[in-house]
């Protein structure tokens, strides 16, 4: 619990059902600004879906979000999106009947207060991938070159904080450092970050704080040297 | 030669016909999953209405003002009914859209009764545009072919060039992505149901004046819309539009056509014990132009079930 | 489980004795009841239990019937097929048209599995007018009920005892399904096809079977209606009846097993009676039928196990506000609608436009016994009011209903929507 008055994303006391399945126990977890936060855990813990809750993805059946004070529980995505959360889903999901371009033009919103702004030019200065391929179908681009695009897509909505679910899954090592290298830079440029990754060593590297989910709830909440410290805890929630 | 390019004419002209009725339809499928059986019921309402304010404001005038009504009619069925149920499953929006059909045809009997009305082709666009052959060509024909085209043309520059179309096509695609990068997709719903229910109308207000007006309409173009919705594949704007026109010409060259398996066992000299034999073997072509389309539907059901140009799964 | 027994049985036992009580044009009504009934449940066994949706079954009903009428005229009530047992020549039909087009069918799912049902009818009825040998062409065939086993089925109440045999034997056949293995797959074919292949069986042969039984029961029950009317034409292989069966099933609830046969009994019956009474009978089922989709998605026989599950929790007084609220508000609601609709239809008939001269007022049409003029106010203030008047009562029957829910655990509201079906409007 990290009751900083300056939290910039509060969620508290999250409860989510799918059907009659509780999967979601009452998670607490802050966010504050400038912040990158990585939520671990086996699969299965309630990551993805804790993500998906706040994005309004998925309807919570208890407890709150609040974006900088603002209640933003059961709202319509459209309207979290606005508000100033961005999310990069697990599966990328490009528009594949669009171009890079277009699918780039999907994610343009303009900022919000105290939001970072950016541009397309800009995205394209970080991965000069996509501008060669600003016209090819989004469909046809490799995994590494589908997500810049998403992570590019999302960044275009000048979120204030990005909700990135595992980035590197199923890329080759050198895009997994770029792919790092660019969560580092949107950190600097003041963007808060929630990031769900399964590579401990990245999500340990990049990040100010941890915590760590088991069935549903959030066990652990500390710095990374703090939960390196405690063999234990690696142990019981996150070792295979 | 004559009935070639007549037929080809009319085939094309009907196809594109079907393909302002069909183009709402498919692009609604793919959009949201449902399969709007009252698709063809706003055709035919299109037709009513603007048969009802002819009298009142001129055929134009009619036209025009039965599209958009005939639009406003789609919003709200989005809205009050198809949301409601959206919760349930697509099977229960099939259902339902089926249930505002039927509602809709019964309406029509009520207020107009059983039997086709009198909507006809106005004087000042009732003559010939040119001679093919023997036969006068109307021009009323050639007007519906040129407002589909232009609403084609429309269409297509709509959904490529614009930032409303990208919306639209990136929600087709992942509608729950699209929302969660900012955009109101519930409204892009709404709309495009409502635009396509407009165009269904435009449809029904210039094709009922040509053809005829009765309530049964909606179930007689509403069955062949769907053969062209399946067979070019569900929400592919292009595959509505070779289908349409595919199923345009068929049913329009069929018709025309005499031939029957009689005919055709006849040049192997089977002809006479082919005639005896009565049943299928003399049904003429022409007779079951109507069934063509459902043979077709079948068969790209069968081999290609995600239609002409439409994407797997 | 005892008092659903007792009223069956009680229900039997009417049905048993209804010839000696209703005259003759009611018990061609109970026929025809008894017909729809067991269409509406083999059409359940392939949608309510298979979870495959077709809108064309009317072709396999069409089919029985045409096959037996052919058998009726073949045999003449001798040789192996005495009048009687003439329906299995339209199970009979109904199971190998069955086989050929489910086999089609099935090797799609959802949307293009209903698709092809419709394709595959609407071929049939295009079809059907012109095989003068099969279907007799426009006209149709007929022939004549022999006699056999020492009666005559001349007059009505025979054919009705017969028809009655049939159908509550088919349906206890197809209850009895339920209960086997196979009745269970079916079941899981609906929840889950997928499963069941990664569990090894062979789901297109699974379909194919549950498309052919449900058009074997729908063919018996074709044969019954050729043996009732002693005639068919192709008018049987309209879209109409296919939508009928798919509206009344629906009305009367898919989850539940007797729920098509109370839907399709219900909307006979009604159909019947009404239309001598209403030329817009057909309004108020597809209305009913769109209602029963919006606010009572498990039809009405969720809705009756949904209050008798009430009932047995809470006692029958204590339901008794919400059920009296519940009646009074759709009575009047009804009573309203139908106020309306039987209004503009009198004003909008051609014999009524036929009266109408211009600059003169609107003449009076007469309506549940009173003279009502369409230029007066209270003729459309009265439905109006009436309408509103039923919302509010039915609004009020809502709020009972859900405090009789009250103590069910509830986490919120959001989680507690999707899990009440039958919900009371």
């Amino acid at each position: 619990m990290n009751p900083t008055s300056q939290n910039l994303l509060s969620i508290s006391d999250l409860h989510v059902h799918y059907g009659k399945s509780h999967v979601l126990h009452g998670v607490d977890l802050h966010i504050g600004h400038n912040e990158v936060v990585s939520l671990l855990g086996r699969n299965g813990a309630g990551r993805s879906t804790t993500m998906k809750a706040v994005m309004g993805l998925v309807p919570p059946s208890a407890g709150s979000v609040q974006l900088a004070g603002r209640e933003l529980t059961g709202l319509r995505p459209y309207r979290i999106s606005r508000a100033g959360i961005g999310f990069v889903p697990e599966e990328r999901e490009v528009f594949a009947n669009l171009s890079v371009e277009e699918n780039l033009r999907m994610g343009q919103q303009a900022p919000t207060d105290g939001a970072t702004a950016w541009t397309v030019e800009q995205m394209f200065e970080f991965f000069p991938r996509l501008r060669e391929r600003r016209n090819t179908g989004a469909g046809n681009l490799s995994g590494g070159e589908q997500q810049m695009l998403t992570l590019c897509r999302s960044l275009l909505g000048c979120p204030r904080v990005l909700l990135i679910d595992e980035p590197t899954e199923g890329l080759a090592p050198k895009i997994v450092a770029v792919v790092a290298e660019a969560i580092r830079e949107i950190h600097r440029r003041g963007v808060s970050i929630l990031l769900v990754e399964q590579k401990l060593t990245i999500a340990l590297k990049v990040s100010s704080r941890v915590c760590v989910m088991g069935h549903g709830r959030i066990v652990f909440e500390g710095t990374p040297q703090a939960l390196t410290d405690d063999a234990n805890l690696m142990k019981e929630w996150l070792a295979v | 030669m004559e009935f070639l390019t007549v037929s080809l004419l009319n085939g094309v002209i009907y196809g594109l016909l079907l393909f302002m009725v069909s183009a709402g339809l498919t692009l609604i499928f793919g959009m949201m999953g449902v399969l709007n059986f009252a698709h063809a019921s706003f055709y035919m309402v299109g037709a009513y209405l603007a048969y009802t304010l002819q009298k009142v404001v001129g055929f134009t005038t009619a036209v025009v003002l039965s599209t958009v009504l005939v639009g406003l009619l789609g919003v709200i069925v989005e809205r009050f009914f198809l949301r409601r149920v959206h919760k349930h499953g697509h099977a229960h929006e099939l259902l339902l859209t089926f249930g505002l059909t039927f509602i809709i045809a019964e309406l029509i009997k009520l207020f107009y009764g059983n039997f086709s009305v009198e909507y006809r082709v106005p004087e000042f666009l009732n003559f010939a545009a040119f001679q093919v052959f023997s036969t006068d060509y109307p021009f009323y024909r050639l007007l519906m072919g040129v407002v589909s085209l232009l609403v084609f043309g429309l269409i297509y520059l709509l959904l490529t060039r614009t930032r409303v179309g990208i919306v639209v096509r990136a929600a087709i695609h992942r509608p729950q992505m699209a929302e969660a990068l900012g955009h109101n997709v519930p409204l892009v719903f709404m709309a495009v149901f409502g635009i396509g229910a407009a165009l269904a109308g435009l449809a029904g207000a210039l094709a009922g004046a040509f053809y005829t007006t009765n309530p049964n309409m909606a179930l007689e173009l509403g069955v062949i819309v769907f053969v062209v919705v399946v067979v070019g594949g569900l929400g592919s704007m292009a595959g509505a539009m070779i289908a349409s026109l595919l199923i345009g010409l068929i049913s329009s060259f069929a018709v025309g056509v005499d031939l029957s398996l009689a005919s055709l066992l006849g040049l192997l000299g089977a002809g006479d014990w082919a005639q005896q034999m009565g049943g299928l073997m003399t049904l003429k072509v022409s007779s079951v132009a109507a069934t063509i389309p459902f043979a077709l539907m079948l068969l790209i059901l069968l081999i290609r079930p995600s239609g002409l140009m439409g994407e797997k799964g | 489980m005892k008092l659903t027994k007792i009223l069956l049985a009680v229900l039997l036992l009417a049905l048993l004795v209804l010839p000696a009580i209703l005259p003759a044009a009611m018990v061609n009504a109970a026929i025809q009841m008894l017909i729809a009934a067991l269409f509406a449940c083999a059409f359940n066994l392939l949608c309510g239990q298979g979870g495959m949706l077709s809108f064309g079954h009317a072709a396999y009903f069409g089919v029985g019937s045409f096959a037996t009428l052919h058998a009726m005229s073949a045999l003449n009530g001798q040789g192996l097929l005495p009048t009687p047992l003439l329906p299995l020549i339209g199970a009979m039909g109904g199971f190998i048209c069955g086989l050929c087009a489910g086999w089609f069918a099935t090797k799609r799912a959802g949307v293009y599995f209903s698709m092809i049902t419709l394709a595959l009818a609407e071929l049939l009825h295009s079809l059907a007018p012109h095989l003068n040998t099969l279907f007799g062409g426009e006209a149709g065939i007929s022939s004549m009920r022999a006699p056999a086993w020492g009666l005559d089925f001349g007059d009505a109440t025979q054919v009705y005892y017969l028809t009655l045999g049939w159908v509550v034997l088919s349906i206890a056949l197809l209850y009895a399904f339920t209960l086997t293995p196979m009745g269970r797959l079916t079941f899981a074919l609906r929840e889950n096809g997928h499963r069941l292949q990664f569990l090894g069986y062979n789901v297109h042969r699974l379909r194919v079977l549950v498309f052919a039984l449900s058009a074997m029961f729908a063919g018996i029950a074709g044969g019954l209606q050729a043996l009732n009317l002693e005639s068919a034409n192709y008018v049987l292989f309209d879209m109409r009846f296919s939508a009928e069966v798919v509206l009344n099933t629906y009305i009367g609830g898919v989850n539940v097993f007797l729920g098509p046969v109370l839907g399709a009994a219900l909307m006979t019956f009604f159909g019947n009676a009404a239309s001598d009474l209403t030329q817009s009978w057909l309004l108020y089922q597809g209305l009913l039928f769109v209602l029963v989709m919006m606010f009572m998605p498990s039809g009405l026989a969720g809705l009756v196990l949904c209050w008798s599950a009430q009932i047995r929790r809470r006692g029958w007084l204590a339901i008794i506000p919400a059920a009296f609220s519940a009646l009074l508000g759709a009575g009047v609601l009804s009573l309203a609608v139908v106020f309306l609709i039987e209004t503009l239809q009198r004003v909008f008939s051609q014999d009524y436009q036929a009266l109408l001269m211009t600059d003169q007022a609107w003449p009076a049409i007469s309506l549940f016994g009173r003279e009502w003029l369409p230029g007066a106010l209270l003729t459309w203030a009265t439905p109006l009011l009436l309408g509103v008047a039923g919302l509010l009562v039915l609004k009020l029957a809502r709020h009972q209903w859900l405090r009789l829910l009250d103590d069910e655990p509830v986490v919120n509201a959001a989680a507690l929507r999707p899990r009440v079906e039958g919900e009371q409007p």
